[in-house]
C-alpha cells in the first residue's frame, strides 16, 4: 500500500502540470483518501434483482414497461405519458425547476438514472419499491389522474399491449384492475431498473487510482482532482456515499420548504405516512416476495420529528445541468456549491443535520469543487427505439 | 485489538456466577460487552456491516448475580453527528437470555455509538459499544 501511495503522489504532482488557474502542486493522496475515492465505484455495479416484482430484470417484462412509458393512453386525458416529464434527452429529467403535470407542481421531476438500485423512492421516500413509485404519477390528479379502470381497459383492449402483458406475465390480461394497473407498474419498473448511467471519467481515475495506474490517473484534470480533495475533506460523502454517491436516505440541507405562503412541504414526514398509508406498500398484498427480506426497510422505518423538512440525498452521477435541489431552488452547480459554502445554519430545521456546515470556500475552491463534480456525468449515447412488443 | 482485550478481559474478570453464560457469540468475530452487573456477547449478522444495508445483531445477556436478564431496547446514535437510526429495530426473544435484533441500519459511514439497555428485576442498565463503519 505505502508503494503504490508513493506512485500516487507522483502521479497527483505530474497531474498538477495541467494548465490551471491554481498552479501549485498538489500534496500526494493519503491512505483515507485513497481509501475515500476506492469506495465510490466501481461503476456500474450489478444492478440489484427487485424480488418483489416478478418481471424484475425479465425482457419481455422490460419491453412491456418501455412501451408503457411512452404511451399517452395511460393518462386521464391521453396526452401525457412517463416519458413526457422523465425525457431520456435530459438525463430522464425536464429540466424545469419544478415539474409540470396538469398544473406546476412543487417538486422538480427526480431522474430515473440509476434507479433500480434505489431503495427508497421519490423526493419523500413515499415510494418503497420502484413499481409502487411509478403507481402514483398514474393516479395522481395533478399528474396523469388517470385509474385502475383506464389502464386495465387500456391492457385487456389494445391487442398489442394485451399481447405484451401475455409474454411478460405468461397470461393474459385478467379482470381484475387494480392488480392490473399494479401489472403495468411492475413492467414501468422494469424497464425504468435498466436505465444505468454511463461511466465517467471519475469512474477512469478512480479505478486508475485502485490499481496503481499513474499514466491513467494523470489524464484526470487537476482541478478535478482538487475538487475531489475538498469533497472528501468536507465529508460530503457521510450522505453521497458509495458508487452511486447517495446513500439513498433523507436530509435537511436547508433548502426552503415553503411552497407559497402560509403551506410548506414536510418532506420525508409526509413520505412516511403515505408509505404507510399506501395499498401498494411492500407489506400489502401485491408484493411478489411477501416472505422475503426486501419489506424489511418499509417494516422498521421509524417516522421522527427531523424528518420534517427532509429530502432524499440525490444522486450526484449524470445530474444534468439543473436546476437542482428537490424543488429547483437553485439554478446552476454553482449555485449549489455556493449554497454548501454559505450555507446559514439559522436556516436549518432544529433537528438538522449538524454535518451541514457552512464551507467557507474561496471562488477557487468553488471552481475546483464544481469542476470534480462535472466528472461525475458523461456524454450519453442516444437510446434506440424500443423493439416491438409482438410481431 | 482493543475487543480482543476486552473479550479477554472479561473471560479472566469472569466470577463463577457468569461460568454458565453461553459467550459463543463473542468468539471470532464477535464482541463481547460488560459493566459490573451484565455481560452481553453479540454479533452482527451478515458478520460485516456495509453502510446503508439492513442487518441484525445476536445477543446473549447474563447478569453477574445469575439472575434472569431482559434485553429491553437496542438503539444506535451517531454523537458527531447528532442523530440516531432512521428505522426502529425490533427484539425477538430467543430463549435463555438470547436475543435477535432485526432492522438495523447505519446509514452513514463513521462512528455509531448502540446503546443496549438490560433488566434484571428492578435493576436496569445501558451499555454500549462503538463501531466504525466505513
Amino acid at each position: 500500500m505505502t508503494g503504490r501511495l508513493a506512485a500516487l503522489g507522483m502521479l497527483v504532482l505530474g497531474a498538477a502540470a495541467f494548465p490551471s488557474a491554481w498552479a501549485q502542486p498538489l500534496p500526494p493522496w493519503s491512505e483515507d483518501e485513497v481509501h475515500a475515492i476506492v469506495r465510490h465505484g466501481p461503476w456500474p455495479p450489478p444492478v440489484p434483482r427487485d424480488p418483489s416484482n416478478r418481471v424484475d430484470g425479465r425482457e419481455a417484462g422490460i419491453v412491456l414497461g418501455e412501451h408503457l412509458f411512452n404511451d399517452a393512453r395511460l393518462s386521464a386525458g391521453g396526452d401525457m405519458s412517463c416519458a413526457g416529464c422523465h425525457v431520456a434527452g435530459r438525463d430522464w429529467s425536464d429540466g424545469r425547476a419544478r415539474a409540470m403535470g396538469r398544473v406546476e407542481l412543487d417538486r422538480r421531476t427526480l431522474s430515473l438514472w440509476n434507479v433500480g438500485y434505489a431503495h427508497w423512492f421519490g423526493w419523500d421516500g413515499a415510494g418503497d419499491s420502484l413499481w409502487a413509485q411509478s403507481i402514483r404519477p398514474i393516479l395522481e390528479p395533478r399528474e396523469m389522474g388517470s385509474d385502475a379502470v383506464r389502464v386495465a381497459r387500456l391492457l385487456r383492449e389494445d391487442a398489442v399491449l394485451a399481447c405484451g402483458y401475455r409474454r411478460a406475465f405468461g397470461e393474459p390480461p385478467g379482470t381484475d384492475d387494480e392488480k392490473l394497473l399494479v401489472d403495468a407498474a411492475k413492467a414501468l419498473a422494469a424497464f425504468q431498473a435498466t436505465l444505468v448511467s454511463p461511466r465517467t471519467p471519475f469512474d477512469d481515475f478512480r479505478d486508475a487510482v485502485e490499481s496503481g495506474d499513474r499514466e491513467a490517473a494523470a489524464r484526470y484534470p487537476a482541478a478535478a482532482q482538487r475538487g475531489l480533495r475538498i469533497f472528501i475533506a468536507s465529508n460530503c460523502a457521510a450522505c453521497h456515499f458509495g458508487p452511486r454517491f447517495t446513500n439513498g436516505e433523507f436530509g435537511d440541507v436547508g433548502i426552503p420548504f415553503f411552497t407559497r405562503p402560509g403551506e410548506v412541504d414536510a418532506g420525508r414526514l409526509g413520505g412516511i405516512t403515505r408509505l404507510a398509508d399506501s395499498p401498494f406498500n411492500l407489506l400489502g398484498g401485491y408484493n411478489d416476495d411477501p416472505a422475503g427480506a426486501g419489506a424489511l426497510r418499509t417494516r422498521h422505518v421509524q417516522r421522527q420529528h427531523s424528518n420534517f423538512g427532509e429530502f432524499r440525498v440525490p444522486s450526484l452521477r449524470q445530474m444534468a445541468s439543473g436546476p437542482f435541489m428537490h424543488n429547483g431552488h437553485l439554478a446552476t452547480l454553482e449555485d449549489v456549491v455556493r449554497h454548501y459554502s454559505q450555507v446559514d445554519p439559522d436556516r436549518l430545521h432544529g433537528d438538522a443535520l449538524p454535518l451541514v456546515r457552512p464551507l467557507g470556500l474561496g471562488a477557487e475552491q468553488r471552481s475546483d469543487l464544481v469542476a470534480f463534480l462535472r466528472t461525475l456525468s458523461a456524454k450519453v449515447v442516444p437510446r434506440p427505439a424500443p423493439p416491438p412488443l409482438c410481431p | 485489538m482493543r475487543l480482543a482485550i476486552a473479550f479477554m478481559a472479561a473471560l479472566l474478570l469472569a466470577p463463577p456466577a457468569w461460568a454458565d453464560c453461553p459467550l459463543d457469540l463473542g468468539r471470532g468475530t464477535g464482541l463481547v460487552v460488560f459493566s459490573d452487573h451484565y455481560i452481553i456477547a453479540l454479533r452482527p449478522e451478515p458478520l460485516h456491516i456495509e453502510v446503508g444495508e439492513p442487518f441484525s445483531l445476536l445477543l446473549n445477556v447474563c447478569t453477574k448475580s445469575d439472575r434472569p436478564a431482559e434485553l429491553v431496547a437496542v438503539d444506535a446514535q451517531m454523537p458527531e453527528h447528532r442523530h440516531g437510526m432512521n428505522y426502529r429495530p425490533t427484539i425477538v426473544a430467543l430463549g435463555e437470555g438470547r436475543y435477535r435484533v432485526d432492522g438495523m441500519v447505519f446509514h452513514m459511514p463513521g462512528r455509531w455509538e448502540i446503546s443496549l439497555d438490560v433488566r434484571a428485576g428492578e435493576e436496569s442498565e445501558r451499555l454500549s459499544h462503538e463501531f466504525i463503519i466505513k
